[in-house]
């Protein structure tokens, strides 16, 4: 199949790649960028640990066509931390010892982020839903649940002072 | 004397998670070396052929094919027994015979590796493996053990005869059981069936295999057991240990599955045939069909008890399913007897297994091993005899439990046991008194139920149980931590701190733990059996001790006191009468290596512990369902788990265990079905919408009460908690829908049909 060349905005920083036209977002982001902090686990979009930001919207790398995000404002988890500083999220997760294996943090991490930049009061069964495409087979989910509550406290009272 | 604690027992953050939550943490999955090579297998669609002809030239000669290997190709080098723990390990001789080819020209199994490829990328490899033509010449097969032991069915491996890999007995049988049956006032028995539970571990197994000029050989492995896959490895390639490094980087999930080597033979296959770096990550589907999951069971159990409740004896058989090759999975019944026929005081016990091999993927270890099976049944008749003798399952189980002193499961002295605090603490937590027993009616019925279990912290006395630990000082009074249990997820890492940092008076984030590389880290057991903060604990423990004495040895000199009028704390060495009088440790380790009086000393600490003993943690389970009785839906409301555990070492990273215990254990009670189908052999559960393990939603209000209680023989009395946390749960449902609607499920998983099908026997009665 023909290449073509796609220019991508990831983190903030813009990329010309030439791929061709089947490749996925998730293999862009791994192979190509070398942001492997985007994992590939069911490849089939049931368990959400390709998860990333498209546009501030939680989307399936695994399922999207690299060539379809074109121009577009991609955020990987690598794109969240500023410098050693992590995002409140972040921060929350390891705080809250809401990681363990960690494999898919990342996207949990980002769809947690997607729900609080719209929604900084989620009630308990909103902030569920939000999460509700992203598997875990380590924390039974407590400690996520704990750590993103806690994110969008710290959040809001940054946001009120 | 009680020694104040100020580093155990602190809920510390992770080493390891600002690496994970940003995306720098680096999983065998993402490693990439220059030149890499990406690796394929092309997998049986059958469940039992031999293959009459492999035509691999179309495939060779695709633009981008560096190789194509097929059984003709592996043939020079050994078969193996993927789960590592053969003669060298196991005390009592147990062998299971290595009959696993890298690739085999005979599929014992769907999904079994038949050839692979090798190429510059993903897609041309994937390409390169259509093209491969293989004539397969089906046999018949057999997917169910008990038709697998009949006269006449399919042969599977050729040292099987009946296609019993092994019978296994309990090694701890005792008394006369058929005496104390007869001499029973009440007996309770039934027939129990188990899944072939999944680990559905996040990241697919994967590995990476290069090969320098000087013919040594580095392996990235996501191996739980480290070191033994490296021996494993040499012995298999032909090549001396010292040839072979394993670099275990982070693992995405094991749970038991990377006990045994996945991805690792036919990743090195590929690499030695090309002589560059190959990568091999599994699909999920290879997830699902290629790698071992939890051993399914058959199994009658029977229980007798006198009229006041003391139990008298028990009695299994068990019929399990290995799978093509016999791998891990006939240690489960054994394991599993242990834990269920030595959970309570019983003086008349026997136990027997058959392991049946059939056309199906491999069974093996997962969290809990046998425990979670066994308990099933177990735990489920205890309550059936509490109800004939008129007591409540609470009174029942209080009766029948062990207590210090007694023999524990493995036959070895139970040092400590707060079982009891557990039953109690859970119940009045769940509501029990209230709940439990009452009239239920209506449409949507609740109930409540319980159960316990003992496990292990460690594998000794059944295995050689050994773990390795080194520690040094820095001029600055930091430390490295030699040492290589697995990071799994499990936050070893940062137990081992606390337990290092509490001992040698320093805090948890002054030690640097250095790892994951069999050139630099003594021989390690590895982590499962729930082992890890235990052995690696105690070797850590008694690492720190050795070169706690030096710093007391040489800042007693500084101070013109002897070593024993020294305290050691929060980075200080001070005179125990004179607090004033006191040097730092940073002083004391910058001094001993820049010394100038001809007494220098790298302060350190070494030690290669042997488990002698083993302290169980016990644990009560309790839940509370609701039961549509229109639908036959079971929907778990809550779960408390009350765990004794020993001292916690980070309650955070314990309740993390227990929590995710809950989610394995919901799944396997209600959702998790492996799916063969009966007519192709053919695995129909190859990923998450095929298979349902519970998300984020199915998850009920949790609680995890920690007893907290130091056993004598854990570093700083821990035991074991990774694999407890599950063992109990589907039990624990099952007795809480008998609560609720009055009817038994015997049979895994509790699905809905199951549910409104016993309503419906309960109605006709």
């Amino acid at each position: 199949m023909m290449k073509q060349i796609a220019k991508f905005r990831v983190n903030e920083r813009h990329y010309e790649l030439s791929i061709e036209p089947h490749v996925l977002l998730v293999e862009v982001l791994r192979d190509e960028l070398g942001l492997t902090g985007t994992k590939h686990s069911c490849e089939i979009g049931n368990c959400g640990a390709c998860t990333v930001l498209v546009d501030g919207r939680p989307v399936l790398s695994c399922l999207t066509l690299a060539l379809t995000v074109q121009g577009r404002n991609i955020t990987t988890i690598e794109g969240l931390a500023q410098g050693t500083t992590l995002h409140p999220i972040q921060k929350a997760f390891v705080d809250h010892a809401a990681i363990q294996c960690g494999y898919c943090t990342p996207g949990m991490i980002l769809s947690a982020k997607a729900l609080l930049d719209k929604n900084l009061n989620p009630t308990e069964q909103e902030l569920k839903q939000a999460l509700s495409g992203n598997l875990c087979r380590c924390t039974g989910y407590v400690k996520i649940v704990d750590a993103v509550a806690a994110a969008a406290e710290v959040i809001s009272k940054e946001a009120s002072t | 004397m009680i020694r104040k604690l100020s580093v155990v027992g602190r809920r510390i953050i992770q080493p390891d998670a600002a690496a994970k939550a940003t995306g720098e943490a680096l999983y065998a999955s993402d490693i990439t070396i220059p030149g890499m090579l990406i690796g394929k297998v092309l997998r049986s669609p059958y469940p039992h052929a031999r293959i009459k002809r492999i035509d691999r030239s179309k495939a060779e000669k695709l633009p981008g094919v560096e190789a194509v290997i097929t059984p003709e190709d592996t043939a020079q080098w050994k078969k193996f027994d993927r789960g590592l723990k053969d003669l060298p390990m196991i005390a009592g001789g147990y062998i299971v015979p290595p009959d696993e080819g890298i690739l085999n020209e005979r599929a014992r199994h769907f999904g079994d590796a038949i050839a692979a490829v090798a190429a510059v990328n993903e897609h041309t490899a994937e390409e390169a493996l259509e093209l491969i033509e293989v004539e397969y010449e089906e046999l018949s097969f057999v997917i169910d053990p008990e038709e697998a032991m009949k006269p006449g069915a399919p042969q599977i491996s050729d040292f099987a005869e009946g296609n019993i890999g092994k019978h296994m007995s309990y090694p701890f049988a005792e008394g006369d059981v058929e005496k104390a049956f007869r001499e029973a006032d009440c007996i309770v028995e039934a027939a129990f069936g188990t899944t072939k539970q999944e680990h559905c571990t996040a990241e697919t197994a994967a590995a990476v295999a290069s090969l320098d000029i000087s013919g040594r050989l580095t392996v990235w492995s996501q191996c739980q057991l480290a070191h033994m896959a490296r021996r494993e490895i040499a012995h298999i390639f032909n090549m001396p240990v010292h040839k072979v490094k394993i670099i275990t980087p982070f693992i995405g999930g094991s749970f038991g599955q990377r006990g045994a080597l996945c991805a690792e033979p036919v990743c090195i296959a590929l690499a030695l045939k090309t002589g560059k770096p190959v990568k091999l990550v599994y699909s999920r589907e290879e997830n699902f069909t290629a790698l071992e999951s939890r051993t399914g069971f058959k199994y009658n159990l029977r229980i007798g008890f006198k009229k006041d409740g003391t139990l008298t004896a028990m009695q299994i058989y068990m019929l399990g399913r290995l799978g093509g090759y016999m791998g891990c999975g006939p240690m489960a019944s054994t394991v599993g007897m242990i834990f269920g026929l030595g959970h309570y005081r019983c003086p008349n016990r026997a136990g027997e297994a058959d392991m049946v091999m059939t056309n199906t993927p491999m069974s093996g270890a997962f969290r809990g091993f046998g425990n979670p099976a066994i308990m099933w049944g177990i735990e489920q008749l205890v309550d059936e005899a509490a109800e004939k003798l008129g007591m409540d399952p609470i009174e029942i189980r209080l009766k029948n439990i062990k207590k210090a002193g007694e023999l524990a499961n493995m036959g070895l002295r139970l040092e400590s046991t707060y079982l009891e605090e557990c039953i109690k603490q859970g119940a009045e937590a769940i509501g029990w008194k209230e709940k439990q027993g009452k009239g239920k009616e209506g449409k949507i019925r609740r109930g409540v139920g319980m159960a316990t279990m003992t496990h292990c912290s460690g594998a000794a006395p059944l295995y050689l149980d050994h773990s390795n630990a080194s520690i040094k000082l820095n001029e600055d009074g930091s430390a490295d931590l030699v040492v290589h249990p697995a990071p799994v997820g499990q936050h070893i890492w940062g137990a081992l701190s606390q337990i290092a940092a509490e001992e040698l008076g320093i805090q948890p984030e002054d030690i640097n733990i250095v790892t994951g590389d069999t050139d630099v880290t003594l021989f390690e057991y590895g982590s499962d059996a729930s082992r890890s903060t235990y052995a690696v604990g105690n070797a850590t423990l008694i690492a720190a001790r050795q070169a706690k004495e030096q710093i007391l040895e040489r800042a007693a000199k500084v101070l013109e006191v002897s070593p024993d009028e020294l305290e050691i704390s929060d980075r200080q060495i001070s005179v125990r009468a004179d607090q004033k009088k006191a040097i730092s440790v940073a002083e004391v380790c910058y001094d001993a290596i820049y010394n100038f009086k001809g007494e220098c000393l790298n302060i350190s600490g070494k030690c290669s512990w042997e488990s002698k003993w083993n302290s169980p943690p016990t644990g009560a389970f309790l839940a509370e369902v609701e039961v549509n009785t229109e639908t036959g839906r079971v929907t778990v409301a809550r779960l408390v788990t009350a765990m004794d555990c020993g001292k916690a070492i980070n309650p955070m990273a314990v309740e993390g265990q227990l929590e995710g215990g809950m989610q394995q254990g919901i799944g396997y009670g209600l959702t998790e079905d492996y799916l063969i189908n009966k007519d192709t052999g053919v695995v129909e559960s190859v990923n998450y919408d095929s298979y349902k393990m519970p998300g984020i939603l199915d998850m009920p209000e949790t609680r995890v009460i920690i007893i907290d209680e130091p056993d004598p023989k854990g570093p700083f009395g821990a035991k074991g908690v990774g694999e407890p946390g599950m063992v109990g749960i589907a039990p624990a449902i099952a007795n809480a829908i008998y609560d609720a609607i009055g009817v038994r499920i015997r049979d895994l998983p509790i699905t809905p049909e199951k549910v409104l099908e016993a309503l419906s026997d309960l109605r006709c009665k």
